[in-house]
């Protein structure tokens, strides 16, 4: 049963990523990574996980699209623009992209991109598994977390940095 | 809040606790449960204005039934946009106060300004300016008043005081849109 | 073959999400009612009058109108974003009231079976609502750049960054709410505040009050209403995002508008006020009154506030919201977290 509203979600996802890099108009590419985010969220509630689900569309879709769109206004980045990023990349590209397509399926056939469950079963994850997972990264996961937020930051300061050199200028 | 300014905390408090808001949400709450200040005109309710309004030309008779007007020509002589026509003619009938009356007295209403000149300059008090104001019509037959139209007493008598809110009835007819008003209901304005 | 009480719990799933649907697609028609109404009386006027009685019928006169529009679509304008910007604009409207709880249990007279007055209990609800209500901003914005339109570009560009800016502080205000209540779940929220009034989380002394002055101002701002409405700023914009829509484009982006109005009413009752949880001990009134009250009455608040207010500036907007909202709200957070240990 599961199956089948997974298979629409993720063929919505696959045709619309198709779709950002594909169309030429950057806005239009920007509402079709909205469309693949919301789909890759309704794949996360499938997977028990409406956590992980209202956040990839609070932060992803609500808050870093906006922000993407803002920029794509304002710059209005033309259609020569985009086809400059295609100059000489796709010589090494086409290669990486097929080698890590490998390595995926690979994976995938041989069963080892499953990480064990242990103890979190279905029945654990149904009722509570914002708990289960705050739990788990505030005990289990500190470290990894810990440093994860330090890399935000260190990104944030980055970029405050960034823009205070310039109006220096 | 830029820094140079000195904080008062005095200020702060107020701003903290947003006390303009409150000041103007009241206020806008005081307007919102007192009643409205709309006259619900034409269905209801019409204003009847002060004596010395200037509204529409009357032509006025004395307490026998005669005109007034002479047809001396001083109105149209002292109207600044020229609006006014008068024709004299004889008439020793008794139509008038005198034997000189008017054969025409037209008034152009889309020239006149309603200054009250010609009431002033009229020697005999035939011509006033009286309380009608609901001027307007579909097409421009009513631009032009006669004499005939304008000798019908108006909705208003003279002697009403006036600057009150009467209650009135809308009536809408082939011949036009009326609002008529009942002068013994009247009450004092809201405003 | 199924369970018989699969069927009957989706065949009630069905049934409340329709009935839900209905009522907030009627619901702008009593609501632009109201707002004109009281447009009218705190302008000391009388609003609506003509048309029926007390101008009653005056919605549906404006509905009959926007319906015998002209639907025009700019030439130039980029025709799939243009057509689909008050769709986006009002789905999630409606999407949004899938988690909201308008009361606890219900039982139906005659037949004796419990129905719970939310349409589904998710654990991770107050997300859910901001995730979701937060996706209305692209109907804004695709329908500002699509219009190819000077004013409805900077609309939407100036929606996008006042959404931006508030959405921190509003989720800000959502997080202390989740450390009064200790759960994400909004029925787990309104159950926390149940006893009486001092239960509310506006009466978690000092730092209630605060959440909801922030939530109030932040959510003011990203539904777009006075004194944050810039995105429609008739005096410089034309009429912002929406200046090329007409008919019953337009009607959609009203629609949700109004929506929004009333999810902010519905949020700050069910985070803030209790939810359906009376102030204090009245026998014979249902909770589901006390709730409907409760919208109605920050409803009109929201209006009253509308007609109180002048239009901020763009620069005090962005002040606002990065140096006022943002700082109150990191300092409330540790003062909430502290006061919780």
């Amino acid at each position: 049963m599961e199956q089948i509203p997974f298979f629409i979600f993720a063929a919505i996802a696959v045709l619309s990523a198709i779709g950002v890099i594909s169309v030429k108009n950057a806005v239009h590419g920007a509402f079709y990574l909205m469309i693949t985010l919301l789909q890759v969220a309704a794949i996360f509630i499938l997977l028990r996980s409406p956590f992980l689900a209202a956040v990839q569309v609070f932060i992803y879709v609500g808050a870093v699209m906006v922000l993407f769109l803002f920029a794509v206004m304002v710059l209005d980045i033309g259609k020569e623009e985009l086809r400059e990023t295609f100059n000489q990349q796709g010589v090494i590209a086409i290669p990486a992209v097929l080698v890590m397509l490998a390595l995926i399926g690979y994976m995938i056939i041989g069963g080892k991109v499953l990480a064990p469950a242990g103890n979190l079963t279905d029945d654990v994850l149904i009722g509570n598994s914002t708990e289960v997972l705050g739990k788990e990264l505030y005990t289990k996961y500190l470290f990894p977390f810990e440093v994860v937020s330090i890399l935000l930051l260190i990104a944030l300061v980055g970029a405050i940095v960034l823009v205070m050199k310039d109006r220096k200028r | 809040m830029s820094g140079k300014e000195r904080l008062n905390i005095f200020e702060l408090i107020k701003k903290v606790v947003f006390t303009d808001f409150v000041k103007g949400l009241s206020i806008t709450l005081g307007y919102n449960v007192r009643g409205s200040m709309t006259l619900k005109y034409p269905d209801q309710e019409k204003w009847i204005p002060y004596k010395r309004f200037r509204g529409l030309h009357t032509l006025n008779r004395d307490e026998n039934g005669r005109e007034l007007c002479v047809a001396c020509e001083l109105c149209s002589k002292a109207c600044p946009t020229q609006c006014i026509t008068v024709i004299p003619m004889e008439d020793d009938t008794g139509r008038g106060i005198s034997d000189r009356v008017a054969k025409v007295w037209k008034v152009d209403l889309v020239r006149c300004l309603f200054c009250g000149y010609c009431e002033d300059a009229c020697p005999t008090r035939a011509v006033r300016l009286g309380r009608d104001y609901e001027l307007a019509c579909s097409d421009s037959s009513c631009n032009l008043k006669q004499r005939e139209e304008l000798l019908v007493p108006q909705s208003v008598p003279e002697s009403f005081e006036g600057g009150v809110v009467a209650a009135s009835t809308f009536e809408a007819s082939p011949a036009g849109l009326r609002v008529k008003a009942d002068l013994t209901k009247t009450k004092k304005r809201p405003w | 073959m199924p369970d018989i009480s699969l069927i009957v719990a989706l065949a009630l799933m069905v049934i409340k999400v329709f009935i839900v649907t209905t009522i907030l697609f009627v619901l702008p028609l009593p609501l632009t009612y109201v707002e004109r109404k009281v447009a009218g009386h705190i302008q000391v006027r009388l609003g609506p009058w003509r048309v029926g009685p007390h101008g009653l019928l005056q919605p549906f006169a404006d509905m009959i109108k926007l319906i015998l529009k002209e639907d025009i679509v700019p030439d130039k304008a980029d025709k799939f974003l243009f057509k689909l910007a008050p769709l986006m604009a009002m789905l999630p409207a409606f999407v949004v009231y899938a988690a909201i709880p308008f009361g606890d249990k219900w039982t139906i007279p005659f037949i004796d079976r419990e129905v719970t007055l939310y349409i589904a209990d998710m654990n991770v609800g107050i997300l859910y609502v901001l995730a979701i209500s937060g996706l209305g901003i692209y109907g804004l914005i695709f329908g500002g750049w699509s219009s190819n339109s000077k004013y409805a570009l900077i609309g939407g560009l100036r929606s996008s960054a006042q959404m931006i800016s508030y959405e921190i502080a509003v989720s800000f205000s959502a997080i202390g709410v989740v450390l009064l209540s200790r759960s994400l779940s909004l029925l787990e929220i309104v159950k926390s505040q149940g006893g009486n009034l001092l239960h509310w989380n506006f009466f978690y002394l000092p730092v209630g009050p605060v959440w909801f002055a922030i939530f109030l101002i932040g959510s003011l701002a990203e539904i777009n209403r006075v004194p944050f409405d810039l995105p429609e700023d008739e005096g410089t914009l034309g009429a912002g995002f929406h200046t090329e829509y007409s008919g019953m484009r337009f009607a959609f982006f009203m629609l949700a508008e109004y929506l929004a109005l009333v999810t902010v009413s519905v949020m700050s009752v069910v985070l803030f006020f209790g939810g359906w949880n009376a102030p204090f001990n009245v026998p014979f009134v249902p909770p589901i009154l006390w709730f409907l009250g409760k919208v109605i009455l920050f409803i009109y608040f929201f209006m009253w506030v509308r007609f109180t207010l002048p239009r901020y500036r763009y620069d005090q907007l962005m002040t606002i919201g990065w140096k006022i909202l943002i700082p109150v709200s990191l300092v409330n957070l540790i003062i909430t977290g502290l006061m919780k240990i």
